[in-house]
């Protein structure tokens, strides 16, 4: 009787690494500049459309990929199926009434975009908004900012194939939707953030719907995190994958989570700190990587420290008015109206006309969830501003999408859009 | 109290006007009661295919923007789809049933929106979800096509910026309701 | 309760100095205007050595300027012929000295072109292919330039002044005559939106 030999366990070897060294070696793709440097087409490879319409790719994004086999050769997205025309119609109406279409812009996180546009207009005005308002404008973008990671892990596990965690990170961002109606009337598109402060100062239930919101947050994300940050399926997918170096993701203009993947601990809300965020004491969670799984952790911390900065605006918030009192921006008051001709002409003008900031321009960036979100905007000392600029962070992140891609398997292809987070309404526009 | 003699409610309405207070569930008749007892129901061919078109619409997966966000929320746990038989997102245009437009449709966008409705098959629906779906919304301007109508025929318009997820129910039921009152043959040809 | 003020603008350093006074260093006489308001200051440059003042901010190591923020054109048609129609509006940021600065280049309306920045930023040429797109300038050295956020073959320039943009005009019952629905509207109506 023959004795089989015992059965060796499997080697134990990375196999998405090992892919992407093959795939690297067959391009003889070294990283640098992929712009310029063009893969001779031959007859080996197929083109494939991965079209505007499609569950994975978070919107209305057209790929066209050379593939040979299964890997990538090269990659090229075709954007603007979305795009709306939003810097022509800021140009059409004024300044208050540009704030609607800003929460339109990123989707997801509107308050990032109504508070990036209300702080570079008070920039050119030279207001300084109360303390107040400030703390609240913190609270609530941290708040949105939990809301889109969520809705981002969400999705992502989703796409690759993990459905409990879509649920899971519903079930939670209803709580913040709901502390969005209450503030405002709407679940999204709050349109909270107005220039000069904010729409109205908030109700009493306010506290304890986020003091409940705080408490049992950091569970819940343990929660999540239990779901896939060890399991053994989601690491072989997203460990190595589409890594992207430090001098590379600067090259593209990529900011925001990307680069704390790769080791940057730069933060906009600690390096240039605006609506007082150097008053509140948080980490900037960094990875070593740059790879689609150390993104996921770097959001998933980044989703904890935003709630320990929803504690402290909630522990330390101050009385006081929520709107700015400068009367280029804020109505008089009701019983001047009553008697002085003039303060009537100037809310009439105020109203009908809106505010007039100065001649110049300006430039303010906040740290939204995707990356560096600003508005450059040039006033003629009109009504209306003469142009206004968003640099979207999702545009500049998806130009590093085919950096990213190439030599990967198609199906990693998905993960990796998936990590950059990218919203199509930011990169369109 | 209103009630027939056989059970039957006579009129609803002076039911609500007399006891406001009280629920008063409408009785069983007793047609009713004896053919569930016997098992055997008798409708015609029509309601019985239109119900199994309407109970299990499979939307095809079209969001493009804000909307497509409230159109998540209507599919996951809070404003569950699935009590509704539509939770089935179907990512090819081949396997679905209703098109639920969610969000603004560019000029880029709008012929491959005509693709994809070419290419359900019959019998197929639309929903247009949201302000700028079905009228160009606040994007009066040269990107946005003014109403996803321009390219497509609309079955259900729901407005609101984005709807409410009991927005998007209440559309999907209105759909139902639609489809329930149609022949099975109409839209052939 | 109060808490501690917080910083105003006033006490901040003033974005883009650094980058103004390194490329007064050492690229003498290059800067055609400096301008320093609302706590940003703004370098004028000639468009032809655009590429070598790039190159400078980005890799000196008093500079490092090595994230392209964004590039952008600002569109004064009622300029010409005194001073040129087209601003071209750069910005660059620095992530070691924490700072962003702002070149402004100078183009007209007959020759609206720039040399490309793409083989010294990767991410510019995605930006430079929006800017042609939206405003027709063109970036001479791009590879592949041709529209990105428009369909192929759209005409015009959305984001120029001389474009009007309307969707269609809303009807009610006071503008009728005048606002009808697209299908029954004479092609020579067109009708402004606002």
């Amino acid at each position: 009787m023959t004795v089989l030999p015992p059965l060796e366990p499997p080697p134990q070897k990375d196999l998405a690494s090992e892919q992407y060294e093959r795939g690297r070696e067959m391009l003889g793709v070294e990283s640098g500049l992929d712009s310029v440097d063009l893969v001779q087409l031959d007859d080996s490879t197929m083109e494939l459309n991965m079209g505007p319409q499609h569950p994975s790719t978070h919107g209305v994004l057209r790929l066209v990929l050379e593939l040979d086999g299964e890997v990538v050769k090269k990659c090229k997205p075709d954007v603007g199926f979305l795009h709306t025309g939003f810097e022509k119609d800021f140009e059409r109406h004024n300044y208050q009434q540009c704030i609607p279409y800003t929460d339109r812009m990123d989707y997801l996180s509107p308050l990032f975009n109504n508070l990036g546009f209300s702080l570079a207009v008070e920039k050119l005005l030279g207001i300084e908004v109360p303390l107040r308002a400030q703390y609240i404008r913190v609270l609530m973008c941290e708040l949105t900012r939990i809301a889109s990671h969520l809705l981002w892990y969400g999705t992502s596990a989703l796409d690759l194939g993990a459905t409990s965690p879509f649920i899971y990170a519903w079930r939670d961002r209803e709580k913040l939707l709901d502390i969005n109606e209450l503030v405002s009337g709407v679940r999204m598109h709050t349109s909270f953030i107005r220039v000069g402060g904010l729409l109205a100062d908030v109700p009493d239930e306010f506290y304890n719907m986020v003091n409940e919101f705080v408490l049992t947050f950091p569970r819940l994300i343990d929660q999540h995190e239990m779901l896939i940050t060890k399991n053994p399926i989601w690491r072989e997918r997203t460990v190595g994958l589409g890594p992207i170096t430090v001098d590379d993701a600067m090259n593209y203009g990529a900011t925001g989570p990307i680069l704390r993947a790769c080791g940057i601990p730069y933060d906009l809300r600690k390096a240039h700190p605006y609506s007082s965020y150097d008053h509140f004491d948080f980490d900037i969670p960094i990875a070593r990587n740059g790879d689609v799984y150390d993104r996921y952790l770097v959001r998933m911390q980044e989703m904890r420290e935003s709630v320990k900065i929803v504690k402290q605006a909630l522990d330390n918030m101050p009385d006081g008015p929520v709107n700015t009192t400068d009367r280029r921006v804020a109505l008089p008051p009701r019983n001047e109206i009553n008697t002085s001709m003039e303060s009537l002409i100037h809310h009439f003008k105020l109203v009908t006309e809106g505010m007039r900031p100065p001649i110049g321009q300006v430039y303010q960036a906040v740290e939204s969830p995707r990356g560096e979100l600003g508005f450059y905007i040039v006033s003629d000392g009109s009504n209306r501003p003469y142009r206004c600029k968003v640099r979207a962070p999702s545009f500049s992140n998806l130009s590093s999408l085919p950096h990213m891609v190439k030599g990967e398997l198609i199906a990693d292809v998905v993960a990796v859009i998936g990590s950059i987070d990218i919203i199509l309404g930011d990169v369109d526009r | 109290m209103g009630l027939t003699s056989d059970g039957a409610i006579a009129n609803p309405r002076v039911l609500q006007a007399q006891d406001a207070g009280t629920i008063a569930l409408p009785r069983v008749g007793a047609g009713e009661r004896a053919a569930v007892q016997s098992g055997v129901v008798t409708t015609t061919i029509e309601q019985v295919i239109q119900w199994g078109r309407y109970s299990s619409l499979w939307p095809a997966l079209f969001g493009l923007a804000c909307c497509a966000i409230e159109m998540m929320a209507v599919g996951a746990s809070r404003y569950d789809m699935a009590r509704f038989g539509a939770e089935v997102f179907r990512a090819s245009p081949r396997q679905a049933d209703v098109m639920i437009v969610a969000g603004r449709v560019s000029q880029k966008m709008a012929p491959v929106l005509r693709q994809i409705y070419d290419q359900m098959p019959e019998p197929k629906w639309v929903i247009s979800m949201g302000a700028c779906a079905s009228s160009g919304g606040m994007f009066n301007n040269y990107a946005i096509v003014q109403g996803v109508d321009k390219v497509v025929p609309v079955d259900i318009y729901l407005p609101g910026c984005p709807p409410r997820p009991e927005g998007l129910l209440d559309a999907v039921i209105k759909l139902q309701k639609k489809i329930a009152g149609e022949r099975p043959g109409s839209l052939r040809g | 309760m109060t808490g501690p003020v917080a910083p105003s603008a006033a006490t901040r350093p003033v974005s883009g100095s650094r980058a103004a006074d390194l490329i007064a260093r050492e690229l003498p006489g290059l800067i055609l205007r400096r301008a320093v308001a609302y706590g940003e200051e703004t370098v004028w440059i000639p468009r032809e050595r655009l590429v070598e003042v790039c190159r400078l901010l980005r890799d000196h190591r008093d500079g490092r300027y090595t994230v392209p923020q964004f590039v952008t054109a600002v569109d004064w048609p009622d300029r010409e012929p005194e001073e040129p129609r087209f601003d071209i509006v750069y910005q660059l940021r620095s992530l070691e000295f924490n700072d962003w600065c702002r070149l402004i280049v100078q183009v007209t309306e007959d020759d609206p072109s720039v040399p490309t920045l793409e083989r010294v930023f990767a991410g510019m040429d995605w930006l430079e292919r929006e800017t042609y797109d939206l405003l027709g300038i063109i970036f001479t050295g791009h590879h592949d330039l041709k529209r990105i956020l428009m369909p192929a073959d759209w005409e015009g320039h959305p984001l120029r002044k001389d474009y009007v943009s309307f969707g269609e005009p809303v009807a009610f019952t006071h503008n009728l005559d005048w606002a009808l629905p697209a299908l029954e509207r004479p092609p020579e109506l067109t009708g402004e939106s606002r």
